[in-house]
């Protein structure tokens, strides 16, 4: 099986698409992101990672209806993949047992 | 008001942005924007610009594809083709073009290697904008004139350095003429004469550290000590065989020195070779041979030197050099050395010093330079203008010639387009067709041009190479003709080719008649006659000009007298006297006269301020000395107009003057004799005896110039000899061996008078020879042109003419068919090229004090040159296509 690979950023963004279910476009997931990392993201940057996770089959896209405030242009809806939660999926794994593996004793300071 | 998305920005976007991703981000950026734009509209704007630029990335970039789909190659190698099979299939056509361009080209070229070397005179020394000339400015007693003079006061170098410590480098320069040099062996005797016209100088290390003139053996610093001298590889090489072996060996050098009105020559003195200088580079006004340090004999204390504690007068010869340090500009110095000069100079001396920067010496006709060798920014303006001028005639053939052909490719044309090709790739053929014939004629060129230097080398006396990969300037050169040319040459007719109509086209509609077309070739035709006459017409004026230097009577014979120059020696009379005797025993000798110099002299005379009848003041005006014997007048056949001819006498004793002179002091010829003048400072105080009938004393750029004459044994500098003018060869013969006996350590040279008098229009000579070639290139090549259209023509109205000879018509109404229109045109040519001719050469001739009037018959003539030149072209076609058989011409379809 071909091998996924996905960045720390890509992995945020899937997270928010997936987190706003039918609801992710470019500016959702970027006011999202910017509000729960309280850091500033440049939109070509989710656009990018949009870009690249759709390649890969995280994520699907699809038009929604033109509105008047996008200058006539359509928003561009992401969902998420079965392979994108898999991503996710495995990655939460991966992290949770890793922290496991963080012996209970006092950390220098 | 409606908000509005920043407009640049935008664009930008949609320029660069694929397609199926713009709708995405151009309305993503947009949402937040608009968003943005309620809390800071600034704020938002610069946002948006900085989100696009951060979208200008490989993902969102259209990608780079070519705009047709075609086999790029393949058409290009298809044009080419085409492009060839049609010049090949047009022979004729597509000689005239190509070597109408590359005789243009080549013209350019040759005017491009000339301007180049005029531009690069003395650009190659390091601190080369540092440096400045210091000038003398000369104030008349008419005030608004002003006049400058290279050379300076003695005391000048030396003044400069102490009274301005923050100049980096002041160097004193006296540049030598006529110095006899004899090449001495270890004892000390001489074993080589030679003679230098020029290329001594006298100068200190300082001038070394100004200049970048690189050393092969010795030491610049040498030439602190008097008596040291640097010679260039070049003399040493002359002189001693091998430059390697020269340093240390002595030569010895008789010269003399200018002061005031008089030419002194100095006691020999020994020098000794103390360094050789590499090689002078062709581009420099300072050509040296021999560099003297300064101080020795007369730069130095000797009594009898240059050396003048006065500042109110200048040394002529000698000159100042300086290197300012960066921070102070010229402008800054010259009020300094103004207010200097004030300080140094008399009360009642109003001359005053300014610094000129070295960028300009060469370009300085009216002040000239070390070398003589000035050329105008005026003259280097004209040669561009004849080159862009030719150029455009060439260039003109080739449109005249590709817009006539312009039917014959019109079946391609239409067969291209309906194939589909659009405008911009039929005019992409024209122009890449254009381009092979412009790079053919550019190869040819460089090859004519290769040819022509030597020749215009001669012709110039410079020593010019053409070599493309030496200079990045050449280079630049070649490839702005090539798309100039390209261009010029290719855009219209690509135009026109591309524009037709298909249907039309293949229907063999086109005529090549069209009204716009044809008025627009005449206009072309015209503005190449323009040129070409007034080339002519401004040549025949030249040429009319230098025949009336030559022919005009001067006043004085010319003919048949041969100078010599010699030594006078402490005797005097005696050696002179000793001369005379030997020489009218020559066979074919007419007459002797020893003198200073010759009744005409260009540049090379003594002037001296004078005070007239125990005036106490000086006169107003400066006069020219010569010295001569009583033999002058007979020798050079002068006229008196009153009073009589000098006594014979070795020192002085009376003085001739010429009409001018008595005239500038207001008298009548009558009322001078008798009176006394005095020069020199009171040191010779004579009466006038005679009064000469005005001669040409100076080159017909100037006016009659006041003028003195005197006896005085110690200046005669030359001899005049009259000869009969039968058996020149055999009296020179004779001249030379008495000579030679007389003075054995000095080189024997002559100048016939009409020579040197010629040689003082040597540059008006060049140039009305570059005018000859110029005029005639421009000529050839109109005419070129108008034998391309007129044969074209013929072939186009073959049928026109079988009609109208079947209907009686004679071959005498048929050239003249042909003709009447090209006639017209070269008249209405004329009509323009007239006034454009005149207004050229008034001018020009504006600076000879003798010049000729411009008459209606140059016009004339030249019109009617050009006239006959281009209707002999016509009428070979002309005569062809009124004798082709009607039959033949109409049979045919």
């Amino acid at each position: 099986m071909k091998h996924h690979s996905i960045g720390e950023f890509e992995e945020l963004v899937l997270l928010m698409v997936a987190a706003l279910h039918d609801e992710a476009y470019g500016v959702s997931i970027q006011e999202n992101l910017v509000e729960k990392l309280s850091k500033n993201i440049n939109i070509s940057a989710i656009h990018v990672a949009l870009k690249r996770m759709e390649d890969k089959g995280f994520v699907k896209s699809r038009f929604g209806g033109i509105t008047e405030d996008r200058g006539g242009r359509r928003k561009k809806y992401y969902v998420i993949t079965a392979l994108g939660k898999r991503i996710l999926d495995s990655q939460y794994e991966l992290r949770t047992e890793l922290y496991k593996m963080i012996p209970k004793i006092s950390f220098s300071r | 008001m409606k908000t509005r998305l920043p407009k640049w920005p935008l664009l930008f976007l949609r320029w660069f942005c694929r397609e199926d991703y713009l709708d995405e981000i151009e309305g993503d950026l947009t949402e937040i924007f608009f968003h943005r734009h309620e809390h800071s509209p600034a704020k938002a704007r610069r946002q948006f610009l900085w989100n696009v630029l951060k979208h200008f990335r490989p993902e969102f970039i259209k990608p780079i594809k070519l705009k047709t789909h075609h086999n790029r190659a393949a058409v290009i190698k298809n044009y080419f083709k085409t492009s060839s099979r049609n010049l090949i299939r047009n022979r004729n056509y597509a000689f005239i073009n190509i070597a109408g361009l590359a005789i243009g080209i080549a013209v350019c070229m040759t005017i491009f290697v000339i301007i180049q070397f005029q531009t690069s005179f003395d650009n190659f020394h390091s601190k080369k904008d540092r440096i400045y000339r210091v000038l003398t400015e000369y104030h008349h007693a008419d005030a608004a004139k002003l006049s400058y003079g290279q050379s300076v006061p003695f005391p000048m170098p030396k003044g400069l350095k102490t009274a301005f410590p923050q100049i980096e480098q002041v160097t004193p320069i006296y540049a030598s003429h006529n110095d006899q040099l004899q090449v001495l062996d270890v004892n000390g005797a001489p074993v080589k004469n030679f003679k230098e016209q020029s290329g001594v100088f006298y100068t200190d290390p300082s001038f070394f550290n100004i200049f970048n003139f690189p050393l092969l053996a010795g030491s610049y610093a040498s030439l602190k000590d008097p008596n040291n001298v640097l010679l260039t590889k070049e003399i040493a090489e002359t002189y001693f065989g091998d430059w390697k072996t020269a340093t240390g060996k002595t030569i010895k050098l008789t010269g003399s020195y200018r002061v005031g009105a008089g030419l002194f020559q100095f006691p020999p003195i020994v020098l000794k070779i103390s360094g050789i200088l590499a090689t002078i580079p062709a581009n420099t006004d300072f050509q040296l041979k021999l560099v003297i340090a300064f101080g020795t004999d007369f730069t130095g204390d000797r009594i009898y030197g240059l050396q003048n504690p006065d500042w109110n007068g200048t040394s002529p010869d000698f000159g100042c050099y300086v290197l300012l340090p960066p921070n102070i500009s010229a402008d800054n110095f010259n009020q300094q050395l103004r207010a200097y000069s004030r300080k140094v100079q008399s009360f009642d001396n109003k001359d005053s010093h300014i610094i000129q920067p070295l960028s300009e010496v060469h370009y300085d006709t009216g002040t000239g330079n070390c070398s003589n060798k000035t050329i105008s920014h005026g003259l280097l303006n004209v040669l561009w203008m004849i080159a862009a001028f030719i150029l455009s005639i060439a260039c003109v053939n080739f449109i005249n010639l590709s817009t006539a052909q312009a039917v014959n490719r019109a079946k391609e044309v239409g067969v291209r387009k309906v194939l589909g090709s659009n405008k911009s790739q039929l005019q992409m053929q024209f122009i890449v067709e254009t381009f092979l014939i412009v790079m053919t004629a550019m190869m040819l060129s460089a090859v004519v041009t290769i040819l022509a230097l030597p020749f215009v080398n001669r012709l110039l006396e410079l020593s010019l190479s053409f070599n493309v990969l030496d200079s990045r300037e050449a280079v630049l050169f070649i490839l702005t003709v090539t798309i100039v040319v390209t261009a010029l040459a290719g855009f219209y007719p690509s135009i026109v080719l591309s524009r037709f109509n298909p249907v039309n086209a293949l229907k063999s509609k086109l005529t090549v008649n069209t009204a716009k077309g044809m008025s627009l070739r005449r206009g072309l035709v015209v503005f190449q006659f323009v040129i070409a006459q007034v080339l002519i017409i401004g040549t025949l004026i030249i040429l009319k000009q230098m025949n009336y230097f030559m022919n005009q009577p001067l006043g004085f014979d010319k003919d048949a007298i041969v100078n010599v120059p010699f030594r006078p020696d402490s005797t005097g009379s005696k050696l002179t006297d000793y001369l005379r005797q030997q020489l009218l025993s020559v066979n074919g000798v007419q007459a002797v006269s020893f003198s200073s110099n010759t009744p005409v002299e260009d540049g090379n005379d003594s002037w001296s301020t004078f005070r007239f009848n125990h005036a106490i003041k000086e006169s107003g005006f400066n006069t020219i000395v010569k010295f001569s014997d009583n033999e002058y007048v007979p020798t050079y056949k002068l006229q008196l107009t009153a009073g009589r001819n000098l006594q014979p006498s070795g020192p002085t004793r009376e003085f001739l003057v010429n009409e001018s002179f008595v005239k500038s002091l207001g008298l009548k010829p009558e009322d001078i004799l008798n009176k006394e003048i005095s020069i020199w400072g009171d040191l010779i105080k004579c009466p006038v005896v005679g009064v000469l009938k005005d001669f040409n004393d100076r080159s017909f750029r100037h006016d009659l110039a006041p003028l003195l004459i005197t006896t005085n044994s110690t200046m005669y500098r030359q001899a005049g000899i009259k000869l009969a003018t039968t058996n020149i060869a055999s009296a020179m013969q004779s001249v030379k061996k008495i000579w030679e006996h007389t003075f054995p350590d000095f080189v024997y040279e002559y100048k016939f008078l009409d020579d040197k008098i010629e040689s003082f229009y040597k540059q008006e000579n060049q140039l009305a020879q570059l005018y000859k070639i110029f005029s005639a290139i421009a000529i050839f090549l109109s005419c070129l042109g108008l034998y391309g259209l007129a044969s074209f023509m013929a072939v186009q109205r073959i049928k026109e003419v079988g009609i109208r000879k079947v209907l009686g018509a004679t071959a005498a109404n048929i050239v003249y068919l042909f003709s009447k229109e090209f006639i017209l045109l070269i008249v209405i040519a004329f009509a323009i090229a007239t006034p454009i001719a005149w207004f050229c050469m008034h001018y020009w001739l504006q600076d000879y004090a003798y010049r000729i009037d411009i008459n209606w018959w140059m016009f004339a003539a030249g019109g009617l040159v050009a006239m006959v030149i281009a209707l002999a072209t016509i009428s070979f076609q002309a005569i062809k296509a009124a004798l082709t058989n009607p039959v033949k011409s109409l049979k045919t379809e």
